[in-house]
């Protein structure tokens, strides 16, 4: 444990197991947020599309004669402000999934640049209280794949949304909804814990 | 947040701008009843074409002469003539919905009489200082006659919204189709005749009246846009 070149990784590896930690945390919190936004958009979405379905000339609202076009105004006003709220969101998404990629980033930069201090054997030993560096960074580079997937797919989603596109806005909730992954956030969750001996040794 | 006399400054404020400065308190506690009847009223309606909604399906089951379930499972049901199908829920929850439309009513009736006084000041006005009226404004830039117009053009609003509620309570209970039940519901909740200028408009007047600083306080105490 004297090498230093280990020493110092180890202190990258705390760093970035605890930026994982916080910005998790964030992640969990404004993903949370987004859940009653997608709904609003379907529930929208499902009103625009009864709107659309429905000949208001044939029913007794036929008396207020500018009333489709108003009620089309309100609905996409509606829609556009969630919308916005979402984009909000996403971005808090985005700067969670920046600043993992970035701490992940730099352990690696370290790692690669101590390599020669480092064999196979100091990388791969571990000990009651410290997993292996190897094992450390495979789990530093799961978690930054899975935040960067998970934003990407979101992103994605909300990109392809089209106003007019009532039966794409219906969906979007189920899969957003679809797009939650319990078993990758328990892995990373499994993750913490495994290394947080590691993270409060000195 | 209720605007007040107790809250409001400037006492020294008599007269002509004391009437219309407390109209427009007056509009902004109209408004927020107003939504507050909104919300109340659209629970209402969303019960009401829930039971519509259960009611026609059920009978079309029995028209197909479909049964949904085994007959064993169907006999522990209570047969259709006795099993009220929700009748006096619904009775119920159209009774509520009445008893908020009323209170629309009454709101109305009060911006009507809001909207009679400030036609009041503006008479007063025209026989004091002529057709022309008064030609320092009352309060910061607005004219006797602007307020008439922001007033009446919130009136117009909350009337023609009204109407559209009255129609809503009297048709959502006998609709079985859900695209026009849903369509009833969204009218209701969007309140497509109130559109974005008519909170802009009772904004203006504030702040026209009040100390902007209050105002805006009072403006930002209240929650904005409510997502569906």
């Amino acid at each position: 444990m004297s090498n230093p070149a280990l020493i110092s990784l180890h202190q990258a590896l705390k760093k970035g197991f605890q930026s994982l930690e916080n910005n998790q945390k964030v992640w969990t919190s404004v993903l949370a947020d987004c859940s009653p936004l997608m709904v609003s958009l379907g529930n929208l979405a499902e009103q625009s599309r009864a709107l659309s379905n429905v000949q208001i000339s044939n029913t007794p609202l036929r008396d207020f004669p500018d009333l489709e076009e108003r009620l089309r105004f309100k609905l996409l006003q509606a829609t556009d402000t969630v919308l916005g709220k979402l984009n909000e969101k996403m971005s808090s998404l985005q700067s969670v999934r920046d600043s993992i990629s970035n701490q992940v980033f730099a352990v690696f930069q370290h790692y690669e640049q101590n390599t020669d201090s480092l064999d196979l054997l100091t990388v791969t030993e571990r000990s009651a209280t410290a997993p292996s560096v190897s094992d450390m960074l495979e789990w530093l580079q799961d978690a930054e794949r899975h935040y960067r997937q998970q934003f990407l797919r979101r992103k994605t989603l909300l990109q392809t949304l089209r106003a007019d596109d009532f039966s794409l806005l219906e969906l979007a909730p189920k899969r957003w909804k679809s797009w939650d992954s319990p078993s990758a956030e328990d892995h990373i969750k499994d993750t913490l814990c495994k290394v947080s001996f590691f993270i409060m040794s000195q | 947040m209720e605007v007040t006399s107790a809250n409001r400054k400037c006492p020294a404020v008599t007269g002509s701008s004391r009437k219309i400065k407390d109209n427009a308190a007056d509009w902004h506690n109209l408004m927020l009843r107003w939504e507050k009847l909104n919300e109340d009223g659209f629970t209402a309606a969303e019960n009401i074409t829930a039971i519509t909604l259960t009611r026609s399906q059920s009978n079309e089951r029995l028209l197909l002469d479909d049964p949904p379930s085994p007959p064993s499972a169907r006999s522990l049901q209570p047969p259709l003539s006795e099993q009220p199908g929700g009748a006096a829920e619904l009775q119920e929850e159209c009774c509520k919905l009445q008893d908020v439309v009323h209170k629309m009513v009454a709101v109305v009736t009060k911006m009507e009489r809001l909207m009679t006084s400030q036609r009041g000041v503006q008479d007063l006005e025209e026989f004091h200082f002529g057709p022309e009226g008064r030609n320092v404004p009352l309060f910061y830039s607005w004219s006797t006659k602007h307020f008439n117009e922001a007033c009446g053009f919130l009136l117009a609003s909350f009337q023609q919204e009204l109407r559209l509620k009255q129609m809503i309570l009297q048709e959502v209970g006998h609709t079985a189709t859900s695209d026009l039940c849903m369509v009833y519901l969204s009218c209701w909740l969007q309140q497509p005749f109130l559109p974005p200028q008519t909170r802009l408009t009772l904004e203006a007047l504030l702040l026209e009246t009040g100390d902007p600083q209050d105002t805006l306080e009072a403006l930002l105490l209240e929650t904005g846009h409510r997502p569906l």
